[in-house]
């Protein structure tokens, strides 16, 4: 296994047994928000008309969970602590003013240019597709995951590490399952994207698409047991009877209706909208920055070609 | 050897000896059999002054509300406003009403007061060079000093082991943390603060000082007391796990999961030897309780403080006890981190200086206001 750390950056080639430390629960999972309507991970129209039914008028946008997601603090009630969620959220903020950090998904295609002072120019720049995206405040992180010379890689960035330079999205949609680390299994076609690719821009105010492709696994060994996990995005696992057998005895269906389960792994609404009061007008402003920005790029880009 | 035991502590011996000594008989010192203690049975532990009880029985006291209003307003009179609202000081000058200490001078090796504080949690931040350190954030309470006990009138209960007799060096700085409703201690309690003027508070922990470093009752204590780049020791209870087995507690290897073994998967194996042996080794690891202790970890960089919130990270995640948790911040001991220049002394004085930046960081560390970081390329 190549290993390659530089503060942000782990290269992780092919075989790699991670990732204890992406939280399964908590505000990742945004299908398991409580006392909202849920909005089965995608749209957020849903989950608005659910808010204004209670006569209450939201003051900031309920899909603010869905675009910043790390703003939430952890869920565990022993690690939380309101002045330390404060000054992280100030943090947050203060670094966001140097670095645009977009809205993506799990299943988006990013390209991320990092400072490495290992590199030949200094800074590297990796495309891949976001297979897992986790951590809450300054821990926030994802995982890109590309094929390249026939040899899958896995880079493993910190949204708010100051040596990463730009984050790009390529191509904004979203996938049928939160965490995509299934395409380790799949056939390498399905995580292979040119280094070279154009970014594809959504018309303003568009909702994100999702791309309902289905999944091709290699055969047997795997990394994981795929079919215990009630996956959407794979095709048929063709795997004998007694797989399915085994999966369904151990399965959980029942958890789906623990109320307190539920509650313990979730921020409430009510203190979702108190911690977005605080930042929204802030990333508001960020956000018309970064729409100038782009307008201007996309402005620039046919007079350099001409 | 009983003899001359006898004779060195005679004031201590029963009557009958002392006569004999008093004759001057030596010899029948030593046939004379001493029966019962040989010493007086004092107590050998003292607490503390400051070690009165504390809370108080609640009953009902069947209070009007006009009452109620009526002691807060009381307090309010006495303490003034709450010093800290918001995790922000209210102080706008000193508290003090009398004329403060006079001020000592720093030396090496002197002893400053520590703080007390609470451990918030945990978050990365970085450094110059990219590399991410894991912070633990402390926030000093609310501190006050209660009372400076000089070294002549402070007798520790306990004494040096190898020296009992020699003089007591270091004063004694009481400083409580968190002011809360006097109504909710004892008279006693409350009587501990009468002479600083400061509200009852719900944590009094005691400092070790030079009578250098004394300072007024009274006197705010305040985060900027470190600046970034000191090293710090931070003494917490450690997180109570209860009672352990030997894995989890001093992280032995176990037995083996399959293979024909049975109940033998998490034991500790063999705890000593046979043979001329034949008994257990004192300190032999074995199950127990684990945690809920003090510890220190000795020797934290201070990265970063925030002198509005009052707020101290230091490097590393390892400080003793869970978040919320009460720690002490004291100057480090180790004699190679220790202070080299003059911090602030006794302690940090907001009417001194200018007004310091609400964030303050060490030389090395990457404030999230600055730019991303790059590398430069040496030809």
């Amino acid at each position: 296994m190549a290993l390659w750390c530089r503060g942000v950056q782990r290269i992780l080639v092919d075989v790699r047994p991670i990732f204890s430390l992406f939280q399964t629960i908590g505000n990742t999972e945004y299908s398991s928000l409580s006392s909202v309507s849920r909005p089965e991970g995608l749209g957020s129209d849903e989950a608005k008309e659910a808010k204004t039914v209670e006569g209450h008028k939201p003051i900031v946008p309920l899909e603010c969970r869905f675009v910043y997601p790390e703003f939430l603090p952890d869920p565990r009630l022993d690690h939380r602590n309101s002045l330390r969620e404060k000054l992280e959220r100030m943090d947050m903020l203060n670094r966001r003013a140097h670095i645009d950090i977009p809205e993506f998904y799990v299943g988006s295609i990013l390209a991320v240019t990092s400072s490495n002072s290992h590199a030949p120019e200094k800074s590297s720049r990796f495309v891949g597709i976001c297979i897992q995206r986790g951590g809450c405040g300054l821990r926030a992180s994802f995982i890109l995951r590309n094929v390249i010379d026939h040899q899958g890689v896995e880079m493993f960035y910190e949204m708010y590490s100051p040596v990463v330079q730009k984050i790009e999205v390529l191509r904004l949609e979203k996938r049928l399952d939160n965490e995509l680390l299934y395409l380790r299994d799949a056939l390498p076609e399905y995580s292979t994207f040119q280094l070279d690719m154009e970014p594809e821009f959504l018309p303003e105010g568009a909702p994100v698409p999702v791309n309902p492709i289905k999944v091709k696994l290699k055969p047997r060994p795997w990394l994981e047991r795929w079919e215990r996990q009630e996956l959407k995005g794979v095709q048929d696992l063709g795997l004998p009877e007694r797989f399915y057998k085994r999966a369904a005895e151990v399965a959980r269906p029942w958890e789906k209706y623990d109320l307190m389960k539920e509650y313990r792994a979730s921020i409430p609404a009510e203190e979702q909208e108190e911690i977005f009061v605080e930042v929204y007008s802030q990333l508001q402003q960020l956000e018309v920055m970064r729409k100038k920005m782009k307008r201007r790029r996309t402005f620039v880009r046919p007079k350099k070609m001409g | 050897m009983a003899g001359v035991g006898c004779s060195v502590r005679g004031y201590f011996l029963p009557l009958r000896v002392a006569r004999n000594v008093v004759k001057g008989s030596i010899c029948c010192l030593f046939q004379q059999q001493v029966r019962g203690a040989k010493h007086l049975n004092y107590p050998r532990l003292r607490n503390p002054i400051w070690f009165v009880r504390k809370e108080r029985t609640k009953y009902e006291e069947h209070l009007t509300p006009e009452n109620k209003s009526f002691i807060q307003e009381v307090i309010h009179d006495k303490y003034g406003p709450p010093t800290v609202i918001g995790g922000i000081s209210t102080y706008k000058q000193s508290p003090l009403k009398l004329q403060p200490m006079e001020r000592g001078s720093w030396f090496p090796g002197c002893r400053r007061t520590g703080v007390i504080a609470r451990k918030i949690g945990i978050y990365p931040m970085w450094l110059k060079d990219g590399t991410r350190v894991l912070t633990t954030l402390l926030q000093v309470l609310d501190n006050h000093v209660i009372r400076y006990i000089p070294p002549e009138e402070f007798h520790p209960p306990r004494t040096s082991v190898r020296n009992p007799k020699s003089k007591q060096q270091l004063g004694c700085l009481l400083v409580g943390a968190e002011s809360a409703d006097p109504q909710t201690f004892t008279k006693e309690y409350c009587g501990l603060f009468k002479d600083s003027g400061v509200m009852p508070t719900k944590i009094l922990g005691r400092f070790l000082i030079s009578p250098e470093a004394a300072v007024q009752p009274g006197t705010p204590l305040y985060a900027s007391h470190f600046k970034p780049g000191d090293y710090v020791d931070v003494r917490g209870k450690t997180v109570y796990r209860g009672f352990q087995g030997v894995m989890t507690r001093w992280g032995f290897k176990g037995g083996p999961a399959s293979h024909g073994v049975t109940k033998t998967h998490r034991r500790p194996g063999n705890i000593g030897a046979g043979g001329g042996k034949a008994r257990v080794w004192p300190g032999q690891k074995m199950p127990g309780h684990m945690g809920n202790r003090y510890r220190i970890l000795y020797g934290l960089e201070v990265l970063r403080v925030n002198t509005k919130y009052n707020v101290i990270w230091v490097k590393g995640p390892a400080v003793a006890g869970e978040t919320n948790s009460t720690v002490y911040i004291y100057d480090t001991r180790l004699p190679l981190r220790k202070l080299k220049e003059t911090p602030h002394f006794p302690t940090y004085y907001p009417e001194d200086d200018d007004p310091l930046p609400d964030d303050i960081y060490s030389e090395n560390l990457h404030p999230f206001t600055a730019p991303t970081i790059t590398y430069e390329e040496n030809a």
